[in-house]
């Protein structure tokens, strides 16, 4: 085996990078820290909506939160972004979605090969 | 940039509950791979498939945006085809006639191959299936089967120039 990879962290990973404005959060953040207000700006979206999606960021591991209490600045964690950053390994929750679909698929299709079959 | 991308594969072994050939046919019938590939929420509007050695494959992938539908298309060639063992074909992202995309229709540099390969082994274990996927890609930052692989590339090239993660230079 060439690299132990997390793979229900990588799954995260990819699901929090699966939506255009967690990926502007982390884009701002990649120019340096800033409290959640500043993150909301650039965007028409309420504080709360906001902050939901900077803690799913934060659950995935990508934001790190300050302990300063009243403004607990945001910082991006580009750690996870290394598991992801090879070619290859992107494909691997592409191809791990497409094989469970078709495992589902596939049980629709028993009951139907049974009654086809007509016989045992 | 280095060659590391050139051996950039990722293997993937499942064990499926389903006889031999039911599961080829889920990659050789049309119809049946039209009800299992694509991401989540996406769609095959259209697979064709010459299954042969040198035969052609054109697939469209349909996903919702916030813009309304977007449609993806990829062709490529069968290279190995042993009925109910081993399929493998290749894949490049391309217009609905099946003419390959140029690197800078993608926003890539020229001079980046866009092709990669797909490898499907099968083996019968008691009535039901191991399968090997191998997908070999050329390069480490070849254009994703989803699109926002892109703007992850984009995302993961600003982040690895702070923190000295490996990629590009």
């Amino acid at each position: 085996m060439v690299a132990a990879i997390d793979e229900r962290r990588l799954t995260e990973t990819f699901a929090a990078l699966a939506n255009p404005t967690r990926r502007a959060i982390l884009a701002r953040l990649a120019e340096g820290e800033a409290t959640v207000n500043e993150l909301a700006e650039p965007f028409e979206m309420t504080l709360p909506t906001i902050s939901k999606h900077i803690k799913v960021l934060e659950q995935a591991g990508l934001v790190v939160r300050g302990q300063r209490a009243q403004y607990r600045p945001c910082a991006l964690d580009a750690a996870p972004l290394e598991e992801v950053s090879t070619w290859a390994e992107r494909y691997r929750p592409v191809w791990e979605t497409r094989f469970e679909r078709m495992d589902d698929y596939l049980k629709q299709l028993r009951p139907r090969r049974r009654a086809g079959k007509g016989d045992d | 940039m280095t060659d590391s991308g050139s051996t950039d594969m990722v293997e993937i072994e499942r064990i499926i509950d389903a006889p031999l050939a039911l599961v080829w046919q889920m990659w050789t019938d049309p119809e049946h791979f039209k009800a299992w590939y694509g991401p989540d929420g996406a769609t095959i509007p259209v697979a064709k498939m010459d299954v042969r050695i040198g035969g052609a494959r054109l697939v469209c992938m349909e996903v919702q945006t916030p813009n309304g539908p977007m449609r993806m298309w990829f062709t490529g060639e069968y290279r190995e085809v042993i009925e109910n063992e081993r399929l493998v074909y290749t894949e490049s992202m391309s217009d609905e006639n099946g003419q390959v995309s140029s690197p800078s229709d993608l926003g890539m540099p020229e001079g980046h191959p866009l092709m990669t390969e797909v490898r499907v082994e099968l083996k019968d274990i008691g009535g039901r299936t191991k399968m090997v996927l191998t997908h070999l890609g050329i390069p480490h930052d070849s254009p994703g089967a989803v699109g926002w692989t892109m703007a992850l590339d984009k995302l993961v090239g600003l982040v690895s120039g702070l923190t000295g993660m490996p990629g590009e230079p």
